[in-house]
């Protein structure tokens, strides 16, 4: 028998750590030829803008089939454009292609002049006349909202204040039961100390709120990652599209401190939504007020919004109309995953088709896993235009092109 | 006339020395209360022999002026980190390796050739901890009370030369006592306390009150943070060298089981999957996330008054303060709601 300490060649140790400096060498030349790492390319237009908010429509990949347009409201905390990170891997362009008209917001990056903006003021306000934009601009009574992370919690808290202007509710990995400790980041804020970080900084920096996300895997996100990143480094392609990752995660706005104070006391803290007691404005939060048929995705391995986080809001709802999709992977694949692009977003799409039409519908139970499966055909000749619109004295820049 | 001249270049000068050393703080400030968790790559220079090279990719990237430049950047910094990383533990492994091959296995010689101080610099490449930047803080805070107060250096010196010595012994608490731990903070609260500490039990007066007062309380805040810095360090040290043992062991046992060891590469997924269980486990603990939350409240009281101290000493300058921009930017805000509300009123009207 072999000695298994002969296994320990110095030799090979040397060689591997010698192809770890030349993937370097090789990598960084590859880096000095990239010279834009571009993200969110699906065209669209700039329809309505408030301050800092900027309100996108998408324009359309082939015929609009479902009559009704789409709002997707996306987590303050990090960039929109993850949603169409990279052309092949685009729940956006995905979303398009199945014929949806897709409005989109970016929140923008709030600077200290934004320290005083609340829940309310992205809820009852910004949020508020996106919709009203949007159902003037389509003339639709109620429009689908599609509400993502923690976009999707203010989804749900909006949906549940306007019923009368969401016909659909789609939320995406977007927690409501804040009571769970299955998460490391529902854990660690039960113990921030969030009004003294409010006190300090007015606007939370996305270092700050990075440096968290970072901590949940610390090893693997600080030193795995990177090390792994030099096998790629070599293609061009695939070095862009981790680029493309890198861009987004480290692309984090700032947070308005009193709204991220309510956002944390109420919810990580207080778990006020679930209770029935959180209060927007002047408006008490009633999750049973969500009446509107809903799709709630959540991801089985979601580790930053754990199911136990999401998948209560089912219970929690008024409507009968409610279904409940399992999606297998973790809270990024969700994005960009290849089941994301070849099942998810299918799935979206059909479910949105199915409800499209203006007759009630009927109730449907609560499943496990939505099937894939076009329908109100008769309706996908139609096709929604685009349309200026002014409102609320806002101006809405006419035919102004943006990537 | 001369001597009115000597008089106002020496205010001048100790003017612009106090708003040099302010600005210095505030910049290691910074960087001390921004570290938590975030990583600070390419810090311990590892790749001697790729030094220039590095350089010389580094400013052909800084000529290039592109709008993703800074990402770049970033990105090509974090690959010289993780390499970083990877090859401080491949240095950590070779005397293992080497006592596997020469002296035969057994965990204890593995054990006593680990070296925790260089095992301590890959953690602080990970979670981004930066000691030198607290001892900076101690020192510039120090530089800065000594301008401030031109003859309090010696008041100072004690509590000062206390914490640094502290400091520097860091690595000893990877042998993990706590109690040593403890003590050596009891010490430098002593020293404060019988220097600096006095200040507070009596009373102040003059005009300078109330800047003394703060000045008090944000030296105050600041050995808070230290302290609680430092447990929280030492806690993902203690968990990381815990981490490295585990490692270690399950060597042992495969190796006692005569498989095969193909690489480095095998040990490195082995250290990562074991420190990212190891370290998971302690997040979940009720006492990481108590620790965590102390740690944040510290860090983000020392920066409030600090900066309401930068305020005062600001004051009289022709430039608009932090407090006075809250005031403007919540009478905006205001108004703005004002507006919004009565442009929808006016709409409801109208319609």
């Amino acid at each position: 028998m072999n000695s298994p300490y002969d296994t320990f060649a110095m030799k090979h140790m040397v060689r591997e750590l010698s192809e770890l400096s030349m993937k370097l060498i090789k990598g960084a030349e590859t880096l000095s030829g990239i010279d834009e790492i571009d993200v969110g390319t699906a065209p669209k237009e700039l329809v309505y803008e408030e301050d800092k908010l900027k309100l996108y429509h998408y324009k359309p990949e082939g015929k609009v089939t479902c009559r009704v347009p789409v709002l997707i409201v996306y987590a303050m905390v990090n960039r929109q454009y993850m949603l169409d990170l990279q052309p092949d891997r685009s729940i956006v362009r995905n979303l398009l292609q199945h014929g949806l008209d897709l409005y989109i917001i970016d929140w923008g990056y709030p600077t200290k002049a934004d320290m005083y903006m609340t829940m309310d003021d992205y809820i009852n306000g910004y949020l508020n006349n996106c919709v009203d934009f949007i159902r003037q601009a389509s003339k639709k009574e109620k429009i689908n909202i599609m509400g993502i992370c923690q976009g999707g919690t203010f989804s749900g808290i909006y949906s549940a204040l306007y019923p009368e202007k969401v016909k659909n509710l789609i939320t995406l990995v977007a927690p409501f039961d804040f009571a769970t400790n299955d998460g490391l980041l529902f854990r660690w804020a039960k113990h921030m100390n969030v009004d003294a970080l409010v006190d300090a900084y007015r606007i939370i920096p996305g270092d700050f709120l990075n440096s968290g996300f970072l901590m949940l895997m610390p090893i693997s996100l600080n030193v795995r990652k990177y090390v792994d990143m030099l096998d790629i480094m070599g293609d061009r392609e695939k070095l862009l599209n981790f680029l493309r990752m890198e861009k987004w995660i480290f692309d984090s706005p700032g947070q308005a401190g009193e709204c991220l104070r309510q956002f944390i006391k109420d919810c990580y803290q207080g778990n006020k939504l679930v209770k029935g007691e959180l209060k927007v404005g002047d408006k008490l939060v009633d999750l049973k007020d969500i009446t509107m048929p809903l799709l709630n995705i959540y991801a089985s391995a979601d580790h930053l919004v754990p199911p136990a986080a999401t998948k209560p809001l089912n219970d929690l709802v008024g409507t009968a109309d409610k279904t409940l999709y399992e999606f297998k992977g973790g809270h990024i694949g969700v994005f960009v995953g290849s089941k994301s692009q070849k099942e998810l977003s299918p799935a979206i799409a059909a479910w949105l088709h199915e409800r499209d039409g203006e007759g009630p519908l009927k109730a449907k139970p609560v499943v496990k896993k939505s099937g894939a499966r076009h329908a109100n055909q008769e309706e996908k000749d139609r096709r929604i235009k685009p349309q200026s619109a002014r409102i609320n004295n806002k101006v809405i820049p006419k035919k102004k092109k943006t990537k | 006339m001369e001597s009115n001249n000597n008089f106002f270049d020496a205010w001048l000068k100790s003017q612009e020395l106090i708003i040099e050393n302010l600005a210095e703080s505030t910049k290691n400030f910074q960087h001390a209360f921004c570290g938590l968790g975030v990583n600070k790559p390419g810090e311990n220079d590892f790749l001697h022999v790729y030094t220039s090279w590095t350089t010389a990719v580094l400013n052909s990237l800084r000529e290039m002026d592109t709008t993703d430049m800074g990402l770049l950047k970033e990105t090509l910094s974090k690959a010289l980190g993780g390499s970083n990383s990877y090859t401080k533990l491949f240095e950590i492994w070779l005397p293992l390796f080497k006592a596997i091959q020469e002296k035969g296995m057994n965990p204890y010689t593995y054990k006593d050739l680990s070296n925790p101080a260089e095992y301590k610099k890959i953690l602080d490449q990970v979670f981004g901890f930066d000691p030198d930047a607290i001892s900076q803080v101690s020192a510039q805070v120090k530089k800065f009370i000594d301008t401030f107060a031109c003859s309090a250096g010696s008041f100072m010196n004690p509590w000062v030369e206390a914490s640094r010595k502290s400091l520097k012994t860091f690595p000893q608490f990877l042998e993990g006592h706590p109690e040593s731990f403890m003590s050596i903070f009891h010490n430098m609260f002593n020293a404060f306390d019988g220097t600096v500490g006095r200040i507070f039990h009596v009373p102040a007066v003059g005009k300078d009150r109330e800047k003394i007062e703060l000045l008090m309380r944000s030296l105050d805040d600041l050995s808070v943070y230290l302290a609680k810095s430092t447990e929280y360090q030492h806690m993902m040290y203690v968990t990381g060298l815990a981490a490295f043992e585990k490692v270690i062991a399950t060597v042992a046992e495969k190796i006692s089981r005569g498989e095969e060891i193909k690489g480095f590469d095998e040990f490195f997924d082995l250290w990562v999957d074991v420190s990212e269980r190891t370290y998971h486990a302690l997040f979940q603990t009720e006492d990481f996330s108590k620790m965590q939350g102390e740690v944040l409240e510290a860090s983000v009281n020392a920066r409030k008054h600090f900066f309401k101290l930068m305020e005062l000493h600001l004051y009289d300058f022709p430039i608009a303060l932090r407090s006075e921009m809250d005031d403007l930017y919540k009478t905006i805000y205001e108004l703005k709601k004002k507006v919004n509300g009565l442009e929808k009123q006016l709409k409801e009207v109208s319609a």
